[in-house]
C-alpha cells in the first residue's frame, strides 16, 4: 500500500516538474496566449485605427500565427528600439515587427526565413528640390533610428562625405521633421512612404525616387536557442506563402503583387 | 526568464566611440550651464527690478521650466519651433532645452541664496558711495553665487543626465545617441546600456567631486 502511495507521489511529482523541461513552443500552447511584439508606428505593417485598435499586416500575421497555434493573440506595442529588451525580459514570445535579418542581430536573436520584403523609396520635402537619390548628397537627411534603411543611409552620407544624417526615434517623428523642412529627404520602405504621403497628415512631401539599397528582408524573431519554436515559425512562414495567405495579406495592406521572399541561388 | 548571454567583448570594443560621445555629452552640459547661469542671473535681476513685465517674464519662465518635463522642453525646441519654420539642429535644440530648464531651476536657487544675504550688506555698500548697481554687482552677487554654488552642482549633474533626452530629437553624437545606435545595429542592448550607465555615473561623480574641491578652495575661511 505504502509503495503504491510512494509510486503515485513519484508519478505526480514527475508530471508536475515536467513543464520545466518544456520549451517556448510548449509554454505558449500551455499558456493559451501568444504575445507578439508589433511596431504600431509603421503603417501599413502596424498602426492604430480610429478606435485605437491595432491594425496592419504584422497584426494580422500575429493573429494568423496564434490561430495556427490554437491560442489567443496578444499584440504588445513595441517601438523599434525596444524590440529586443521586450523579448529578453520575457514580455513577448515572438517579434512580428518588420525586423531586418542582419547577421549582426542574428548573434543576439534567432531569425526565421523572411516573411516580408521591402523596397526603399526616397521621400523629399517639395521645397528641397530633391528629385532623385543622388540629389540627397550634401543635404540634411534622416530615418528611423536603428532601421535597415537608417543604417544604409547613414553609411551613404559618410561615403558622400557631406550632408548630415539624423536618426529619429519614431517613423512619425521622421515624417514630421520632413514635413516641417527640418529634413530635406528621408529613405524609408516604399510602403511607409506611400502610406504617409497619401495619409495627408504630413503636407508638402512626395515620393521622388527609389533608393538603390538592397531589398530589405524582414524576419520573425525569438530567442536564439528556441529551435523548436523557430522550426515552427519557419514552417508557418512557408505555409503562409503556400496557402496564398501572404499574397492575400499583401493585397489587403499594400496592394499589388507580393514580392518574392526567395533569393535566387540560395538554399534557404 | 531573463534569457541573455552577455557579450562584453563586443561592447568594450565600442568603448572609444562611446567615450567620444561622452565628450559631446559633457560639452552640451557645460555650455547649457554657462547659458543657464547667465539667464538665471538675468531672471533674478528681472524679479528684483520691480517692473511688472520683466517680473512676469521671469515668473513665467520659472513656472514653465520647473513644472513641465525636460523631455517636452527639448522636444518643443525642435519640433515645436519647427512648426513655425524655426529650425534648430538636434544639437542646438538639446542645448536650448536644457539651458531653459537650467535657468528656471537656477533662478529659484539664486532667489533663495539672495534671501540669505541681509539687506544691510547692500546698504553698507551704498553708504560707502557705491551706486545700487555697483552694490549689487560687487557685494550681493558674489555672496549670492557663493551660497548658490553647491546646490547648483546638482543642476549640473541633472544637465548631464538630461542630455540623454537628445535621442528624441535626432541627436546621434552624444553618449546616449551613440549607445542607441550601437544597440540598434547589434541588438546587444544590455551591454551597451550598462556601459553607458557606468560612463554617465563616472562623469556625474567626477563633476560633483570637482565642484566640491573648487568650493573648498574658493569659499573657505
Amino acid at each position: 500500500m505504502k509503495t503504491s502511495v510512494l509510486a503515485f507521489g513519484l508519478v505526480a511529482a514527475t508530471a508536475l516538474t515536467s513543464p520545466a523541461h518544456a520549451d517556448k513552443l510548449d509554454d505558449i500552447i500551455a499558456s493559451g496566449t501568444l504575445r507578439c511584439a508589433v511596431v504600431l508606428d509603421f503603417p501599413p505593417m502596424g498602426s492604430r485605427d480610429e478606435n485605437n485598435e491595432p491594425i496592419g499586416f504584422d497584426v494580422d500575421y500575429c493573429n494568423d500565427l496564434a490561430k495556427a497555434l490554437g491560442v489567443t493573440a496578444e499584440i504588445v506595442e513595441t517601438p523599434f528600439p525596444e524590440r529586443i529588451p521586450a523579448l529578453m525580459s520575457g514580455r513577448v514570445d515572438v517579434g512580428v515587427a518588420s525586423t531586418s535579418d542582419t547577421l549582426e542581430r542574428a548573434k543576439t536573436v534567432g531569425m526565421t526565413v523572411p516573411y516580408f520584403a521591402f523596397e526603399m523609396a526616397v521621400t523629399a520635402n517639395e521645397k528641397s528640390g530633391i528629385k532623385s537619390f543622388e540629389d540627397m548628397k550634401g543635404k540634411v537627411v534622416g530615418a528611423t533610428a536603428g532601421t535597415y534603411e537608417a543604417i544604409a543611409l547613414e553609411n551613404q552620407v559618410k561615403a558622400w562625405g557631406e550632408g548630415e544624417f539624423r536618426p529619429y526615434q519614431t517613423q512619425a517623428d521622421v515624417f514630421l521633421a520632413l514635413s516641417q523642412g527640418q529634413l530635406d529627404a528621408t529613405v524609408s520602405t516604399s510602403t511607409v512612404a506611400q502610406s504617409n504621403v497619401k495619409g495627408g497628415k504630413f503636407p508638402g512631401i512626395s515620393v521622388v525616387d527609389k533608393a538603390p539599397f538592397d531589398i530589405d528582408y524582414v524576419a520573425l524573431f525569438t530567442n536564439r536557442e528556441e529551435y523548436g519554436f523557430l522550426d515552427y515559425l519557419n514552417l508557418f512562414v512557408n505555409q503562409q506563402v503556400r496557402t496564398g495567405r501572404y499574397a492575400e495579406l499583401y493585397e489587403k495592406w499594400v496592394g499589388g503583387e507580393a514580392p518574392s521572399l526567395a533569393v535566387n541561388g540560395v538554399y534557404r | 526568464m531573463f534569457n541573455y548571454t552577455f557579450h562584453w567583448n563586443q561592447a568594450l570594443r565600442a568603448l572609444p566611440q562611446m567615450l567620444d560621445g561622452a565628450v559631446v555629452t559633457l560639452q552640451v552640459a557645460v555650455l547649457s550651464m554657462v547659458i543657464g547661469v547667465a539667464c538665471a542671473i538675468a531672471l533674478t535681476v528681472f524679479r528684483l527690478s520691480g517692473s511688472r513685465i520683466l517680473g512676469g517674464i521671469a515668473a513665467t519662465w520659472v513656472e514653465v521650466a520647473r513644472n513641465t518635463p525636460a523631455l517636452f522642453q527639448i522636444y518643443m525646441a525642435h519640433f515645436g519651433l519647427g512648426n513655425f519654420g524655426i529650425h534648430l539642429s538636434p544639437y542646438t535644440a538639446l542645448l536650448v532645452g536644457i539651458a531653459f530648464n537650467n535657468a528656471g531651476y537656477l533662478a529659484e536657487n539664486f532667489r533663495g541664496a539672495l534671501k540669505a544675504i541681509p539687506d544691510t550688506q547692500a546698504r553698507a555698500g551704498r553708504s560707502l558711495g557705491m551706486t545700487s548697481l555697483q552694490a549689487f554687482r560687487l557685494i550681493v552677487l558674489p555672496q549670492m553665487l557663493r551660497v548658490a554654488f553647491l546646490p547648483a552642482t546638482n543642476q549640473m549633474v541633472w544637465a548631464i543626465l538630461m542630455t540623454s533626452l537628445g535621442v528624441t530629437v535626432g541627436m546621434n553624437t552624444d553618449l546616449a545617441g551613440i549607445t542607441q545606435e550601437l544597440n540598434a545595429r547589434s541588438f546587444r542592448t544590455f551591454e551597451f546600456f550598462a556601459l553607458a550607465a557606468v560612463i554617465y555615473y563616472l562623469i556625474a561623480k567626477a563633476v560633483t567631486l570637482a565642484a566640491r574641491a573648487f568650493a573648498w578652495r574658493m569659499f573657505r575661511y
